[in-house]
C-alpha cells in the first residue's frame, strides 16, 4: 500500500497535466462555439459512444467486437509464430547472421503498404486484416527475439560447454531466459503495431470494426463518432501493451525497466 | 600504363576504390541472396503458369514500370512525384518541428513538466487511426497526407532528441559550470553535438513512418500518388502494378534512409557505420 502511494506521488503530473489538456479542449469548444462536425468537446465524444443514438446507430458492440478479435488474434499469432521462427533461426549461427541482416532490412520498409495485395487476395474480413496486422507486427518480434538469443556472454557459454551441456539445455538454461527482456521489449511494439495493421484493415475494406466507423463517420461528416472510435481503438491499444506489461512483470520478477531511472 | 600510374599517383581515388572493392567483397552474398530469391520466384511463376493476377513475376512487374508501352497507361511520374512530395514535406517538417520542440522541452523546466505527459500519452496512441480526421479536416489532396505523415512521425523524433539532450555526463556539466559557461554555451557545445547521434536515429525511425503515414492518406482518399495506384490497381484486380508500386514505395523510403544515413556520417565522421 505505501508503495503505491509512493508511485501515486512521484507519477500524479502525469494524468493531471493530461486530464487538464482535456479540460481545456472542453472548455476552449465550449467557450467559442466551435461546431461539432469541426471538433467536438471530449464529453461529446463520450456521450456518442455511450448513449444511444436515435438518428445514427452505430451498433458499438459489434465493431469493437471485431476489431478486439482482429487486434487479439493476430497478436497471438504474431508472438507464437515470430518468437518460433526467431528461434529456428538462432539455432545456428551461420542461418542466425545470414537471415537477421535481411529481416531488418525488410522491417525498415513501409511495409502496411502491402495491404491491398492482400485484400486483392483474400477479398475482405476479419481474416484479411489479422494476417495484415500479422504482417505489420511480426518483424520487430522475431529481430528482437533472435537478438537477445544471440547476446550471451561468452564466458558463460564457454563454461557450461565445458560443463558438457547439450546445445538443448544451454537454449532452455541460457540463451531463452537471457532473451525474455528483448523478448518482451519486442512484444510490447507489436501490441502497437497490430492495432495500427487491424486499423488500417479496416480503413481499406470491411463492413464492421472500428476503423470502418472512422471511415464511414468521415463520409457523413459525424466527427464526435470518429472520436469515440479513437477513445475506444486506444482503450484496445492500451489493455494490449498493459496485459504484456502485466506478463513481463509476472514472468520476470526481478527485471524492472522503470527502476534504474529512480 | 600511364593511366594506371596516374590512377595509383592521384591516391585518394585509388584509396577510395580499394574500400569499395573491400565493402563488395565482404557483403557480395546479400544482393546475391535478392537475386536469387528473385530468380527463384520467376522460375516457380514460369513453371507453374502462376496466373498474372494471382502473383505475377518479377520480369513482368519490372515491365510494368520500364518498358514504355506498357507503363504509359499507369502515369508512373506523376504518381511517383505526388508521394514523393507528401513524404519529402511530412518529414522536413517532422525533423525541424520535432528537432525544436525537442530544444524548447529541454530547455525550460516549465515546459518539460507540460508538454512531456502529453507527448508519452500522444505518442501511446495509434495516430494512423486519426488519418481520416485530417482528410475530413482539408479534404483530400497533398497537404492532409503531408499531415498524417508529420503525426506519425513527428514523437520519434521529439523523444529521441530530448533523450539526447539530457543524456550528459554529470562531471562534463559541472566542469564547464565551474568555467562559467552560459546557459546557450553549455547546450551549443555539448548537449546538442551530444544528443546528434540520437537526433539521427529518431530520424532514421521517422523515415520509415513518414513513408507509411503518406501511403496510408493515399489509401484513404486521394486521385494520385502511389498508394492511390496500390489501391486503384486492386479494384481493377490488376496485380503486376500494385508490385511494382511496392517497389516503388520501398526505393523512395530507402532513398530518404540513404540521405539521413550520409548526412549522419558528414555530419559525426568520429562515428562508426554499423
Amino acid at each position: 500500500m505505501k508503495r503505491f502511494v509512493d508511485s501515486l506521488k512521484t507519477h500524479y503530473q502525469t494524468p493531471l497535466t493530461i486530464l487538464s489538456f482535456f479540460l481545456c479542449w472542453q472548455a476552449a469548444v465550449m467557450m467559442f462555439g466551435v461546431r461539432e462536425f469541426i471538433l467536438p468537446a471530449p464529453l461529446t465524444a463520450i456521450f456518442r459512444l455511450l448513449i444511444p443514438q436515435p438518428a445514427a446507430n452505430y451498433h458499438w458492440l459489434v465493431h469493437i467486437k471485431a476489431t478486439l478479435i482482429e487486434v487479439f488474434l493476430s497478436f497471438a499469432v504474431t508472438a507464437v509464430v515470430g518468437i518460433f521462427i526467431a528461434i529456428l533461426i538462432s539455432w545456428s549461427k551461420r542461418i542466425r547472421d545470414l537471415l537477421l541482416p535481411f529481416f531488418v532490412f525488410v522491417n525498415s520498409l513501409p511495409i502496411i503498404a502491402v495491404a491491398p495485395i492482400f485484400l486483392l487476395w483474400m477479398g475482405y474480413g476479419i481474416a484479411t486484416n489479422v494476417l495484415i496486422a500479422f504482417l505489420v507486427s511480426f518483424f520487430p518480434i522475431v529481430i528482437n527475439t533472435a537478438t537477445g538469443l544471440g547476446e550471451v556472454e561468452e564466458d558463460l557459454l564457454d563454461l557450461v560447454r565445458y560443463l558438457k551441456a547439450s546445445q538443448w539445455q544451454i537454449f532452455v538454461k541460457i540463451r531463452f531466459p537471457n532473451a525474455l527482456p528483448y523478448i518482451f521489449s519486442g512484444l510490447k511494439i507489436s501490441s502497437t503495431m497490430c492495432v495500427v495493421g487491424a486499423i488500417v484493415g479496416e480503413f481499406l475494406a470491411s463492413d464492421k470494426g472500428l476503423g470502418y466507423i472512422i471511415i464511414n463517420s468521415q463520409f457523413s461528416l459525424d466527427t464526435p463518432a470518429i472520436f469515440a472510435a479513437l477513445i475506444v481503438v486506444s482503450l484496445i491499444g492500451f489493455m494490449l501493451f498493459g496485459l504484456v506489461s502485466l506478463a513481463e512483470s509476472l514472468l520476470m520478477p526481478w527485471f524492472d525497466p522503470g527502476k534504474e531511472k529512480m | 600504363m600511364k593511366e594506371q600510374a596516374d590512377i595509383r599517383g592521384s591516391g585518394t581515388l585509388w584509396v577510395f576504390m580499394q574500400k569499395i572493392f573491400r565493402l563488395l567483397k565482404a557483403h557480395y552474398h546479400k544482393p546475391l541472396l535478392v537475386i536469387a530469391l528473385l530468380a527463384l520466384w520467376q522460375l516457380g511463376v514460369m513453371l507453374f503458369q502462376v496466373k498474372e493476377y494471382i502473383i505475377p513475376s518479377p520480369l513482368s512487374v519490372l515491365a510494368r514500370i520500364f518498358v514504355p508501352e506498357m507503363a504509359a497507361k499507369y502515369h508512373w511520374l506523376k504518381h511517383i512525384y505526388a508521394t514523393f512530395v507528401e513524404i519529402f514535406f511530412g518529414f522536413a517538417i517532422t525533423a525541424f518541428l520535432g528537432v525544436f520542440l525537442a530544444i524548447l522541452i529541454s530547455w525550460s523546466r516549465f515546459l518539460r513538466g507540460i508538454i512531456t505527459p502529453l507527448l508519452t500519452f500522444f505518442n501511446s496512441i495509434p495516430k494512423i487511426a486519426m488519418a481520416p480526421l485530417f482528410i475530413l479536416w482539408f479534404g483530400y489532396g497533398i497537404i492532409p497526407n503531408i499531415l498524417i505523415a508529420f503525426l506519425i512521425a513527428f514523437f520519434p523524433v521529439v523523444i529521441n532528441t530530448v533523450t539526447g539532450l539530457n543524456a550528459v555526463e554529470e562531471e562534463l556539466l559541472e566542469l564547464v559550470r565551474y568555467m562559467n559557461a552560459r546557459k546557450w554555451q553549455v547546450f551549443l557545445k555539448i548537449r546538442l553535438p551530444n544528443s546528434l547521434p540520437y537526433i539521427f536515429s529518431g530520424l532514421k525511425i521517422s523515415t520509415t513512418l513518414c513513408v507509411v503515414g503518406a501511403i496510408v492518406g493515399e489509401f484513404i482518399a486521394s486521385t494520385k500518388g502511389l498508394g492511390f495506384l496500390l489501391k486503384d490497381s486492386q479494384a481493377a484486380i490488376d496485380t503486376p502494378p500494385m508490385f511494382a508500386g511496392l517497389l516503388l514505395i520501398s526505393v523512395l523510403g530507402l532513398g530518404l534512409f540513404g540521405i539521413i544515413s550520409l548526412c549522419s556520417r558528414a555530419l559525426m565522421p568520429w562515428q562508426k557505420a554499423e
